[in-house]
């Protein structure tokens, strides 16, 4: 066991957003949070991210570090792809040397050419500003990594790509990570199982664990989990049109 | 990590160490060169600007005559006698040392206090009227009052610079880290950063932009603040010479003392704020287009 959400509940000016969720995150596990917005799915992560404190149950950690890649980059506009890759680890003390090698080879992992490491935020596209945002968050070198919908805003293509380097990335440090999206495809595609959350009143509708390995499912077999879970009312919410936005 | 990255970055960290150190050096020091060409060349716009309004002053003057309006050239001229004469330099220092004690004060205190109640929702709501206040009093009702209270002298003048000029400085830092990005603020909490290194890397840098700002207003009033209240107090320094010119009705050494007075401002403008802006703020720059650039 890495992280352990116990019975937690949160509300915000009295209005509860969820009650009594227990979710245990395994050694190397991946497990994908689902639902519409507004469920209270990112309100989970901010709260295993220790950034906000929930007002009932606890939260049970065991490991070192965790990092976090949220939906929007959020790089530091003042600082090179280097020193953005790098700010974990300037904030963990690591001397300038060692840190900018560490961001150089992290860079390179994750798809950026040597000469991006000297632009700033403003001269990367979108794409590429996600992908230090990754590259940030893998180089301290996590126990737990917490993506919150880091994908919605890049093209299918890149995002297809991005998905690709979070699964070999897992695989190669071996940490655990709590994936939310809203997107079943990417849920079933990068995660070992899928807890879905209602929107109505952020309850959990489905625990689910997809078959055989995250990173060697074929396209065929994601696309028919997908259509198999779709049809079920348990799934019903994430495509009704009518929902409040 | 697996071993293979591991070696990898390894042989990179081994392999390119003195190459980077070396070509680094290499790099800043043109980069320097290139920024310090552009800073320099952009004067010539600046010069354009000032043209034009020498062209206007002209005409004004060939309209009015050398009574009410002397000629920018005898303007020049009479400038160019001042700042030969042997008195000039303690004029000058006396004026400078006012204006510069003034600033710094002003801008020290202000930005100090403003960053404080920028973190502080309770101070901003209670310094926010009073800096409204504050910033409604006009200068020479603080230079009457400081005569009162200080007498003719540095103090006073200081004074009337530093209370006519902090509650800009004060006013820009409290908007500054009022107005900080709070997600970028959870997101150096998350990779574990210290309050202090989240000031320093969250907060410093988008806080100075608006500084710089109030710092440029608040330089250029410190000069004109001091020269009012010599003027007023009569207490040496650029203000009296103002004065005695007036008393005298010597026109073109009025209009030579104000031009005097506006080549401070613009050096301590362009040639300590603006040069420290550029180098504290390249990043701005860099996704701008070409003409944009200064």
């Amino acid at each position: 066991m890495k992280l352990a959400l116990k019975a937690i509940g949160h509300s915000f000016l009295g209005r509860a957003v969820f009650e009594d969720f227990d979710l245990t995150l395994g050694n190397g596990e991946i497990i994908a949070l689902l639902g519409p917005s507004g469920c209270g799915k990112t309100t989970i992560l901010q709260i295993a991210a220790g950034l906000i404190a929930p007002l009932r149950g606890r939260v049970e950690r065991a490991y070192r570090r965790h990092a976090v890649v949220f939906q929007e980059p959020r790089l530091l506009p003042w600082q090179t792809t280097c020193g953005n890759i790098a700010y974990g680890l300037a904030a963990s003390g690591m001397d300038r040397v060692e840190r900018a090698a560490r961001a150089a080879a992290q860079a390179r992992a994750v798809g950026l050419a040597p000469e991006d490491l000297d632009k700033y935020p403003v001269e990367l596209s979108g794409g590429m500003r996600q992908r230090v945002s990754v590259a940030r968050a893998l180089a301290v070198e996590p126990d737990v990594v917490l993506f919150d919908e880091p994908f919605t805003a890049v093209d299918v293509g890149l995002r297809r790509a991005l998905q690709d380097l979070v699964i070999a990335a897992a695989e190669a440090q071996s940490f655990s990570a709590l994936f939310v999206t809203h997107d079943l495809g990417e849920a079933v595609r990068v995660a070992d199982r899928l807890v879905l959350l209602s929107g109505e009143d952020g309850r959990v509708l489905a625990r689910r664990t997809m078959q055989g390995r995250r990173g060697t499912r074929s396209d065929r077999a994601i696309f028919e989990m997908v259509e198999a879970w779709s049809r079920e009312p348990a799934f019903a919410e994430l495509f009704d049109p009518r929902r409040p936005a | 990590m697996p071993s293979e990255e591991a070696a990898l970055s390894l042989s990179y960290r081994q392999g390119s160490r003195p190459l980077r150190t070396g070509a680094g050096a290499l790099i800043r020091s043109g980069r320097a060169a290139a920024w310090l060409g552009r800073y320099v060349w952009s004067g010539w716009a600046g010069l354009a600007g000032l043209f034009c309004l020498a062209a206007a002053w002209q005409a004004g003057h060939e309209l009015y005559g050398s009574f009410i309006l002397p000629a920018p050239g005898e303007t020049i001229a009479v400038a160019w006698q001042i700042l030969h004469a042997p008195e000039f330099a303690g004029i000058a220092a006396t004026t400078a040392e006012r204006a510069l004690t003034g600033f710094a004060l002003a801008a020290g205190i202000g930005t100090l206090a403003g960053v404080v109640a920028g973190y502080s929702f309770a101070a901003m709501r209670i310094l926010k009227p009073i800096v409204t206040v504050t910033l409604g009093v006009p200068p020479i009702a603080w230079i009457v009052l400081a005569l009162i209270w200080f007498g003719s002298g540095n103090g006073s003048a200081v004074m009337t610079v530093v209370l006519a000029s902090m509650p800009i400085s004060f006013a820009g830092a409290l908007e500054g880290v009022a107005t900080r990005d709070r997600s970028l603020d959870a997101m150096a909490r998350v990779f574990g950063a210290s309050p202090l290194r989240r000031f320093r890397t969250v907060t410093l840098p988008h806080l100075l932009s608006y500084m710089f700002a109030a710092w440029t207003t608040t330089i250029g009033s410190a000069w004109k603040v001091t020269v009012m209240a010599e003027l007023l107090s009569n207490t040496g320094g650029v203000g009296s010479e103002l004065a005695t010119a007036r008393a005298v009705f010597d026109i073109p050494a009025v209009t030579a003392w104000i031009l005097i007075t506006v080549g401070f401002a613009l050096i301590s403008d362009y040639a300590i704020l603006h040069p420290l802006r550029e180098a504290v703020e390249r990043w701005r720059s860099a996704g701008l287009p070409w003409g944009v650039k200064r």
